[in-house]
């Protein structure tokens, strides 16, 4: 075989580029002026415009009628279909005078003698400069929307990094992907979506400043001589208000500091140093528990609790996995009767930070409870607790220790004085009332584990239980609801959750009540599965919405069948906040941790609900200095509240 | 005047009339158009280049190949076509933002090296950083106006920086 080249001996005859914008009709009717023309079936199909036509279209070597058949048209064929896969990919055009263009490919004239459009191109280089001029002295110039060069004109196209084949269109669909945001419109068209991109580590590029004062910048912040303060204030003349003592414990400083120092710090090595089941707690620790190969990058930093092992149940809160470890340090696996079925769910839930006072500790919050559940009445309210992320820890951690899940019942049982059949009570659940409270859980939707798992949301808890006791006589039916959802959060440590049932308070108060004001779960040490029992069942029903609320939407099933039927206990006592500032819409879990103090009563006000008729004066649903709880109340700068009348904004499931 | 086919498969050496050399495989040549079509690459993308075929200057065949182009595995979606070029405009847009009109290329170079890490825009021909630190031609450390003093002395050193590359590295279009 030898090769020929057929010289084109015509003269090259000089012709203006033409630098034309041409307004896409226009552009439309060129296309189009080509589509008319007869052209072999094949040919025409392939309309380098992008336009009209649709589908895939094949090139075979040969090409019917039109052109003669043989080599030369198969040779033109793809020179087509090469033009063709350049539609919409970068290139340079070189011309005659020595200036290259660069823009998109548009098209090219099939029919004739394939002259170029390009869509926004640009001159990158000026032929008619020389030499070294050409790079120092070249001035851009505006892009042009559309570029047509005639086929005298361009000597070159040059394309880098063409798809061609199949193949190649595959990867060019994953590079753009990583390139461009997808509307749903090009994944929807584009045929090839199924590849997952892949995800490279980022390399900085070659030619970064590296600006070498900047990096390392957090570097020994301990000792940087700095004040932020200082700082600022020289700066902006910014007087700071800050004043550590409002965000932590007032660390009494004295003649015992240096032991207790001591002692603080023993205490955190021993914790530090714990072992632990988490990932998570594991790897801040610098344990290895990566013997099993399963767990991806996404196991180890990931928030998102999957159930190790288990399967989602279609839960879709977002929980701090580090609970998980607490729990089974706290609670061991419990293997009681309490319905499992979201349990791997709740269980690894079930915060140590949180421990909730028992019931007993919350008689005087009964009506709280109450209110609570009135406030449920409307979604609204309920939702808002069901919001409210300190909510969701209690229903986990109820639901997880055997021995708390039958504190929980009695707990719940003995908010209500006087159903002496509590445990029937928390053991069936109507029906309707699931469903009707299912609905209105579900609707609830996005709840925000984390912010519990991470809070000391013991108190919150404890205003959850409060408010719900505080349902007050209205309607059974809506105090029904929110009891319901208790029920079916409780439901996981098979009691009914019903807090407003249940036997007199002096069960309860029996109850040892501690708080655990560790909004970490890592303060596991010291829990009580005692507490948490208990702690965890009262949470209102604004806790429900955790987990077991989550799914409620999907799986009804795990509603127990046996819970008892709410009856409201006409003694329960009003719910009244102490206090009604403003707050956050949402509980953040920045609440540092306290030693044994409990968490702030104010919660009570998210389960109060104005409405509700029946509420009585307010009382104090929390006495700050209470002897019960012995310990600091920590009222005032730092409150977390819901606004009760706060319209649901999460989630619909 | 009809000459034969080039060879499909073939790898040639080609200068052109421009000054460009390069090594490629032949897909296609078109005689009616005068048009090579050349590949310049392995793998499942390749470089293209058409060449009008009256700007060679001169070629030798370094060695016979298989034709590059499986027929079997062409096809073309014109829909993803479309949206390819539909993305690439919309890309183009956004770009040519970062594109000064009337600025020499070492404006450009510089331009787009203090845009890897700092917030920059054009306005005609000075490098606005910011908002606030103005870069003004002949865009030497002494050009740089405006800003905060932090601010200023950044933008001053990334400057520096970049023109100490230029040099030692030489720029090219």
């Amino acid at each position: 075989m030898y090769v020929l080249i057929s010289w084109n001996n015509d003269k090259i005859e000089e012709m203006n580029m033409q630098q034309v914008v041409l307004s896409k009709s226009s552009a439309n009717g060129f296309g189009r002026r080509r589509g008319d023309r007869e052209v072999g079936a094949r040919l025409e199909n392939k309309v380098l415009l992008g336009k009209s036509n649709q589908g895939r279209i094949q090139t075979t070597g040969s090409l019917a009628g039109g052109k003669t058949g043989g080599y030369e048209s198969s040779s033109r064929d793809r020179l087509v279909y090469l033009t063709t896969c350049l539609i919409g990919h970068p290139v340079e055009v070189h011309v005659k005078s020595g200036s290259i263009y660069t823009g998109i490919f548009h098209a090219t004239d099939a029919e004739n003698d394939f002259g170029i459009i390009l869509k926004m191109a640009r001159l990158i280089k000026d032929g008619t400069l020389r030499g070294h001029k050409a790079i120092t002295e070249f001035v851009s110039k505006a892009p042009s929307k559309m570029l047509i060069i005639p086929a005298k004109e361009f000597v070159q196209v040059i394309a880098k990094d063409v798809a061609v084949t199949r193949d190649g269109f595959a990867s060019e669909l994953q590079l753009e992907k990583h390139q461009e945001i997808l509307i749903d419109s090009v994944i929807s068209q584009s045929r090839h979506f199924e590849v997952e991109r892949e995800l490279e580590p980022w390399v900085p590029d070659e030619d970064d400043p590296r600006c070498p004062e900047l990096e390392n910048i957090f570097d020994g912040t301990w000792n940087r001589n700095w004040d932020q303060f200082e700082t600022n204030q020289k700066l902006f003349g910014v007087k700071s208000t800050f004043n550590e003592e409002l965000y932590t414990t007032k660390l009494e400083r004295g003649p015992q500091t240096g032991e207790l120092e001591k002692e603080a710090t023993r205490i955190a090595r021993e914790i530090e140093g714990e072992e632990t089941g988490d990932l998570h707690l594991a790897e801040e620790r610098g344990f290895d528990l990566h013997d099993n190969l399963d767990i991806d990058e996404e196991m180890r930093f990931s928030s998102v609790y999957r159930g190790r092992g288990a399967d989602d149940s279609g839960y879709e809160e977002e929980e701090d996995i580090m609970l998980d470890s607490h729990n089974i340090e706290t609670f061991g696996d419990s293997s009681d009767s309490l319905s499992r079925k979201s349990v791997d769910f709740t269980c690894s839930q079930s915060s140590d930070g949180v421990r909730m006072p028992s019931s007993s500790s919350l008689v005087d919050e009964v009506p709280s409870f109450q209110a609570a559940i009135g406030a449920d009445a409307n979604d609204s309210g309920f939702n808002d607790q069901a919001r409210q992320p300190a909510c969701e820890l209690p229903s986990k951690s109820f639901s997880v220790s055997d021995s708390g899940a039958s504190r929980i019942e009695d707990n719940l049982l003995a908010e209500h004085g006087g159903s002496s059949d509590a445990n029937e009570f928390a053991e069936k659940q109507s029906p309707p009332e699931n469903l009707q409270l299912s609905n209105s859980v579900a609707a609830s939707g996005y709840f925000n584990m984390r912010a519990i798992c991470n809070a000391e949301s013991q108190s919150l808890l404890n205003d959850k239980i409060d408010g719900s006791d505080k349902a007050g006589p209205s309607a059974n039916h809506t105090t029904q609801a929110p009891s319901n959802s208790l029920s079916k959060v409780s439901e996981k440590p098979s009691s009914s959750g019903e807090l407003s049932e249940g036997p007199a308070s002096s069960n309860v108060t029996g109850k040892k009540y501690s708080v655990n004001s560790r909004g970490r779960p890592g303060s596991s040490t010291s829990s009580n599965s005692d507490r948490v029992g208990s702690v965890s069942a009262s949470s209102g029903p604004g806790l429900s919405p955790s987990s077991s609320m989550g799914s409620l939407s999907s799986e009804k099933s795990t509603l127990n069948p046996h819970a008892k039927e709410f009856k409201l206990n006409p003694n329960a006592k009003s719910f009244t906040p102490s206090q009604m500032p403003v707050r956050p819409p949402y509980y953040q879990t920045q609440v540092p941790p306290l030693p044994h103090t409990h968490m702030p009563v104010s919660f009570g006000p998210v389960l109060f609900n104005p409405q509700v008729a029946p509420i009585q004066s307010p009382q104090a649903y929390f006495h700050p200095n209470g002897p019960q709880y012995g310990q600091q109340m920590f009222l005032g700068q730092r409150q977390v509240y819901y606004q009760p009348e706060m319209q649901y904004k999460g989630r619909n499931y | 005047m009809e000459g034969e086919e080039f060879a499909v498969g073939c790898f040639l050496s080609i200068k052109t009339t421009l000054g460009d050399e390069f090594e490629a495989q032949i897909i296609s040549f078109d005689t009616l158009s005068n048009i090579l079509v050349l590949k310049e690459k392995s793998g499942p993308r390749w470089n293209i280049r058409l060449l009008k075929a009256n700007y060679i200057k001169e070629f030798s065949l370094l060695r016979q190949g298989e034709d590059p182009l499986d027929v079997n595995k062409c096809f073309l979606d014109l829909t993803s076509l479309q949206a390819r070029e539909e993305s690439a405009l919309r890309q183009a847009d956004a770009d040519s933002e970062r594109f000064g009109v009337g600025v020499t290329s070492e404006a450009q170079i510089l331009f787009d090296a203090l845009s890897k890490t700092l917030p920059v825009h054009w306005d005609k021909t000075v490098i606005v950083v910011m908002n606030d630190v103005r870069v003004s031609s002949p865009y030497l450390p002494e050009s740089v106006s405006g800003g905060t003093p932090a601010a200023n002395e950044r933008v001053k050193k990334v400057l520096e920086f970049e023109r100490k590359r230029m040099q030692t590295c030489g720029t090219s279009l």
